[in-house]
């Protein structure tokens, strides 16, 4: 068992080594960011990306000559460390990410190479060390048999901390951010864990930035437009106070869903005359993945085909993982409310 | 209306049969009194001719086999009162005494005025007009008694079976009780066999008697033939007199200890 | 010729004047239902749309929210509601059992794993199985508890709720094990389980007024079978009623009623055991009545609640079982107490 995950290890920290070495050449072609219109990930860190793959082989050796042991003990200053509370007395080398947004800032800072499993949803970056473990119902021995020197979830449903806490193991719980800035601070705390504090501000700036510069391409638009973002085909939806909310706000866009929400839940299930009678100029739609939503069956919907969104074409698909995640890759969130401004004629029209 | 049974065994369990070759016959008009000790099988006797009961043998009504009729013209010729009727609480009088009239109706019909004319004369018959509003839930035991005999009349049967008609009800509770039953007979011409419990009753109101022992006819007759000290002392464990009274008999039993 | 309390042919029969009055509740409810909502639509601009057939001001989008989705969503409600008190009714006959409610037999654990099973293992499937399959399962469910529910000894309430209970817990189980197997399904699976009237259109009105006109005659046929019923199986039978043929039929009626219900509104709790329960505190305990009147009146009651559902948060939604649960409950606690010479 033993001897097979450390092959498993060494294969994925090869091709995580691979992968890092074909950013690095990539890297300096897409130095100025956002240029290229169909944005990835891989844009995204382009400074960091020549890091990766240095700091990855190192981690490698030092992986292969045993996960438990650590040669970077005494040598880093930085550690032991306090994270959010958690205390990691070494620089993790084993981390398992229950995670999938944790996941892919793992990768971005470069942190890949620490990384020994993440959950069965994690299914972005690709090199990423997938398991079947569930984040969903984390099943302690299954995450203790990989024998993690920390672990990072995002919800705990009751006795993940205390359990693995039980066996030593540090638990770090990033619940779902609340805003953008919310999501800088959880890369911030991931950088700390996993001792690369200067890649996480590294990736916070270079998203900041990137951020900037859609919404001043974009941003003009925006304000006096109203939209609803569909959560699911129930007609959940969500208000400004949450991490969705805080992308829209960004191009100053106005959420029909915040009168739904007195009481700041943040996910209102709206009522759909109240949809029909706001007439949002835009509608985007997140779950076209679980729910299997499509423009064409939102146009379908009893009443809907007088919405001025659906006549001008403003219907919007979100990846469900897009919306879903506080990660990087926020960047394509930004980057796809700003194009579909873009898309849609000047607001007088409608 | 006659009832012929004939080798009639019945069993609730394999290997354990409660009635063992019984045979019976009853003429039309008449009234036969079963007694036996509790568990002789009276209760089941009367099941099975109600056919309630899977049994062997044969029933059979005015020469008719019961196993060939439909469980609704059966009921139109067999009415069973039970020992311990059920009544829903919350329902009236008259509603519980319609539900007599069921075989009367088909399936997903309702009642019509005929139905309640053969209601209320039930009612009437039995004295119970006064009660017709009434919850079932609030009446006392001998009212409970005529209400469920008065169902047994709306069903206007040839043949009517009562489960121990004075059951539970006290001495003069039970005496109107087969008062009742036997003014009954006087205005319909209708067969019974009641199960009977108390044998100062059984000797003066039947016609005839017959006396059921672990599920065997031991005795049959007359009350004077089937009252005897011999077999209720066999049959009941009871050491009794027999009194003569108004042309039947009645049992006495006897203390057997000294004073 | 009578006197005093009802003891003629109107005793037995439908009791018109209480017949009359729910009808009236009916009508005031989906009124009520159709004029007030979220959107700010004049109540005498959708009368006369109503009446009128769509020659008013009316603005192209109210017109909408009137016609696609405010009045389907009423008369769905009425259906539901009507569907889940017949059931209610119609199983505390059947049954004897005063606390019988559809999903206290498991029909809803069977219905939500019938529409479970086709959700997760034939993802290509017809919408318009869904109610079938749901069908399927609830029939199942409501077999396997009155076999145990038997086999504990007979047909005492205890021994009924308790065999419900247990196959209800055995049914989640097989849901919750399909969902895990199934992890992509589960929020179209959530979505059906806690599934409203809110984002119906016509067509889910469409798939439910045939089991609706279906169940609903049939039931109500019934009624006269239910009181001859309430005497018990012997009784009945000996009345020449094969009690086990009417039984096998008014479960089959009822089950398929509350799984058509349940497969395209989700699980509306307390309808089915509040509205009969209430309804037989004024019409009395016979089965004539009992049956269409807690119909009627099951419809007025989830026309309101959904009402409220809409309104209470607007423009928010409240689940729909959340309100019928948050007046049912109380309100049943309370009723129990008055009636408990019926439980006993």
């Amino acid at each position: 068992m033993r001897i097979k995950h450390l092959l498993l290890l060494v294969v994925l920290l090869a091709f995580g080594a691979a992968c890092g070495s074909q950013a690095e050449e990539i890297a300096p072609a897409e130095t100025v960011p956002a240029e290229t219109a169909p944005a990835t990930a891989q844009s995204a860190p382009p400074t960091t990306a020549a890091e990766v793959s240095t700091t990855e082989v190192s981690t490698t050796e030092v992986s292969t000559t045993g996960v438990s042991t650590t040669a970077a003990e005494g040598e880093d200053p930085e550690f032991p460390a306090t994270v959010n509370g958690v205390v990691i007395p070494e620089k993790p080398t084993a981390i398992v990410s229950m995670s999938p947004t944790a996941t892919e800032v793992l990768f971005a800072i470069g942190a890949g190479g620490q990384v020994i499993a993440v959950d069965a949803a994690s299914d972005y970056p690709p090199e990423a060390p997938v398991t079947d473990l569930s984040g969903f119902q984390p099943n302690l021995e299954a995450v203790a048999s990989y024998r993690p020197d920390l672990v990072v979830i995002s919800w705990d449903p009751g006795e993940v901390e205390a359990g693995l806490g039980a066996l030593g193991i540090p638990v770090l719980i990033q619940t779902p951010a609340q805003s953008i800035e919310d999501a800088y601070l959880q890369m911030l705390q991931l950088g700390d864990a996993a001792g690369r504090r200067t890649e996480a501000e590294e990736l916070v700036s270079s998203i900041r930035e990137e951020i900037e510069g859609l919404v001043g391409e974009y941003g003009a638009p925006g304000s006096g437009l109203t939209y609803y973002h569909e959560v699911d085909d129930t007609l959940f939806s969500a208000a400004s106070n949450t991490f969705i909310g805080s992308v829209y706000a960004l191009f100053g866009l106005e959420n029909i869903a915040d009168s739904a929400d007195p009481l700041g839940s943040g996910y209102p299930q709206l009522s759909a005359e109240y949809i029909l009678e706001t007439d949002p100029h835009l509608i985007f739609f997140g779950c076209a993945l679980w729910c299997g939503t499509t423009a064409e069956n939102i146009a379908e919907r009893p009443g809907w085909s007088t919405l001025r969104a659906v006549a001008g074409g403003a219907l919007v698909e979100v990846d469900d993982d897009l919306s879903s995640r506080w990660g990087p890759r926020l960047i394509e969130f930004v980057r796809l409310v700003g194009e579909a401004l873009a898309a849609r004629p000047p607001a007088g029209e409608q | 209306m006659s009832v012929v049974v004939e080798n009639l065994t019945a069993a609730y369990r394999p290997g354990r049969p409660v009635l063992r070759e019984v045979g019976l016959q009853v003429d039309t008009g008449e009234w036969l009194g079963l007694l036996g000790p509790n568990g002789a099988g009276k209760s089941t006797l009367l099941k099975a001719i109600a056919g309630l009961v899977s049994h062997n043998g044969a029933v059979a009504f005015d020469g008719v086999d019961s196993a060939s009729l439909p469980a609704r013209v059966r009921a139109r010729m067999v009415a069973f009162v039970p020992q311990e009727p059920t009544m829903p609480p919350g329902m009236t009088v008259t509603e519980y005494v319609l539900l007599g009239r069921t075989p009367h109706l088909s399936y997903l019909g309702s009642e019509t005025p005929r139905d309640l004319a053969a209601a209320r004369s039930a009612l009437e018959l039995l004295d119970l007009r006064g009660l017709a509003g009434r919850d079932v839930a609030g009446l006392s035991g001998g009212e409970r008694r005529r209400t469920a005999l008065a169902r047994g009349l709306a069903q206007e049967a040839g043949i009517l079976l009562l489960d121990e008609p004075t059951g539970a009800l006290d001495i003069g509770q039970g005496q109107n009780a087969l008062e009742m039953i036997g003014s009954v007979r006087r205005e319909r011409p209708v067969t019974m066999i009641t199960a009977m419990h108390d044998l100062a009753l059984a000797g003066q109101f039947p016609d005839r008697l017959l006396l059921l022992a672990d599920g065997r006819t031991v005795a049959e007759g007359p009350a004077s033939a089937v009252l005897t000290v011999d077999y209720i002392r066999d049959f009941y464990q009871a050491a009794v007199e027999i009194v003569e009274v108004n042309g039947g008999v009645a049992v006495v039993p006897l203390r057997q200890g000294t004073r | 010729m009578t006197t005093g309390p009802p003891s003629g042919l109107e005793a037995v029969r439908l009791r018109w004047g209480w017949m009359g009055a729910a009808l009236g509740l009916l009508a005031a409810s989906a009124l009520a239902g159709i004029v007030i909502g979220p959107a700010g639509l004049d109540p005498r601009q959708v009368i006369g749309e109503l009446v009128g057939g769509g020659q008013t001001s009316l603005s192209e989008t109210h017109r909408a929210i009137l016609w696609e989705i405010r009045l389907p969503r009423v008369v769905l409600g009425g259906l539901v509601g009507g569907l889940l008190s017949l059931a209610g009714a119609s199983y505390q006959g059947i049954f004897r059992n005063p606390l019988a409610d559809p999903y206290l037999l498991g029909v809803a654990a069977g219905g939500g794993l019938g529409a479970t099973a086709v959700i997760a293992l034939i993802p290509s499937a017809d919408p318009r199985l869904l109610p079938l399959a749901a069908f399927a399962g609830a029939l199942a469910a409501v077999v396997l508890t009155y076999a145990v529910g038997r086999s504990m000894g007979g047909r005492s309430a205890v021994s009924l709720i308790l065999a419900g209970v247990a196959v209800a817990a055995f049914f989640t189980a097989l849901q919750t094990f399909l969902l895990q197997r199934n992890a992509d399904t589960i929020r179209q699976v959530y979505s059906w389980i806690l599934g409203q009237l809110s984002t119906t259109g016509w067509g889910e009105v469409a798939i439910l007024v045939p089991y609706a006109a279906v169940c609903g005659t049939a039931l109500v046929l019934h009624r006269r079978l239910l009181d001859v019923m309430s005497v018990g199986d012997e009784e009945a039978d000996s009345l020449g009623v094969s009690s086990a043929r009417v039984r096998g039929a008014v479960v089959v009626f009822a089950t398929l009623a509350t799984a058509a219900a349940v497969s395209v509104s989700g699980l509306i709790a307390f309808v089915g055991l509040v509205v009969p329960h209430t309804v037989r505190l004024v019409v009395g305990v016979s089965y004539r009545s009992l049956v269409p009147i807690s119909a009627v009146t099951g419809a007025a009651f989830l026309i309101l609640a959904d009402l409220a559902a809409r309104t209470a948060a607007s423009p928010a939604e409240l689940p729909i079982g959340v309100v019928t649960a948050f007046i049912g409950a109380p309100f049943f606690m309370a009723v129990l107490r008055t009636t408990r010479r019926y439980v006993a």
